[in-house]
């Protein structure tokens, strides 16, 4: 077994069981954070996959913005004086059972599919710079579309704080 | 040199769909609901990185980002509206959570 089917099943834990503990947990902040290294697994294996440009924006994007935007959400929507921050579950045999068979059927179709690489080297092309142009060239309107998407998104969550501030 | 196969990828991008509809079906919490949320998200974009590997267009990964874009603007939107529903009703648990009007 070479160093890098190691490292897959490696990162591969690093996703799936911080995510068997967020099913498990009722401490939503401990949640928050196995979170983030299932996260960061992610990264890992987008990396894995060559693609680095996408492994740095999971980091920046999904570790450092969207996990602190849930953390304050969490702060400021529970008393943490209280003894903990915990939640409660509700239908879980019924929401156990449909996820799971549903998991079951995904796998079987999967492998039923039996979907293999494409026997093609992979391109040692510079990614970053080729992303850049593609945003720019072929993809430049949906760039352009989800630029004023994010700007109008940020006012608008800016401004619903900002009047519940008031309220 | 073996190569992991495309399956595990697949697999894998299953169980966190599978897990984060789990999440949003039991857990109360809004936040929580939340993350299951972005769980599923997160297995699309492992989807798309994972067919474009060998695809010298990119096509992909230029979807994944502009997904994790998206996933980034909702996240700010679903936490400041529930900013003001903990405002208003005093409470992030979704089955308190049962009239229109306050």
């Amino acid at each position: 077994m070479g160093i890098s089917e190691v490292l897959t099943v490696f990162f591969g834990l690093m996703i799936v069981l911080p995510v068997l503990y967020l099913l498990f947990t009722n401490n939503i902040i401990r949640a928050a954070f196995a979170f983030v290294i299932s996260l960061l697994g992610l990264a890992a294996v987008y990396v894995l996959l060559h693609a680095e440009l996408m492994a740095v924006v999971q980091i920046m994007i999904y570790a450092g913005g969207v996990i602190v935007l849930l953390i304050f959400g969490i702060m400021l929507t529970k008393r943490v004086s209280e003894a903990g921050v915990f939640t409660q579950h509700r239908g879980v045999v019924l929401g156990g059972a449909v996820s799971t068979v549903f998991f079951l059927l995904l796998v079987k179709w999967i492998l039923a599919a039996g979907l293999k690489w494409p026997n093609v080297e992979v391109s040692g092309q510079d990614q970053v710079r080729k992303i850049g142009i593609l945003f720019l060239t072929d993809h430049l309107i949906a760039f352009e579309v989800i630029a004023f998407l994010l700007l109008v998104a940020l006012v608008g969550a800016a401004f619903l704080a900002k009047k519940s501030g008031n309220a | 040199m073996t190569q992991i196969p495309l399956t595990y990828y697949l697999i894998l991008s299953a169980f966190l769909l599978c897990s984060g509809l789990l999440i949003v079906l039991i857990k109360k919490n809004a936040v929580f609901v939340l993350i299951g949320i972005e769980l599923m998200l997160n297995a699309a974009n492992l989807n798309l990185v994972a067919f474009s590997k060998f695809d010298p267009e990119l096509n992909g990964q230029v979807f994944a980002i502009f997904s994790v874009v998206i996933a980034a603007a909702e996240a700010a939107i679903a936490l400041a509206i529930l900013l003001n529903i903990y405002k208003t009703y005093d409470t992030s648990d979704l089955d308190d959570l049962n009239t229109l009007k306050h």
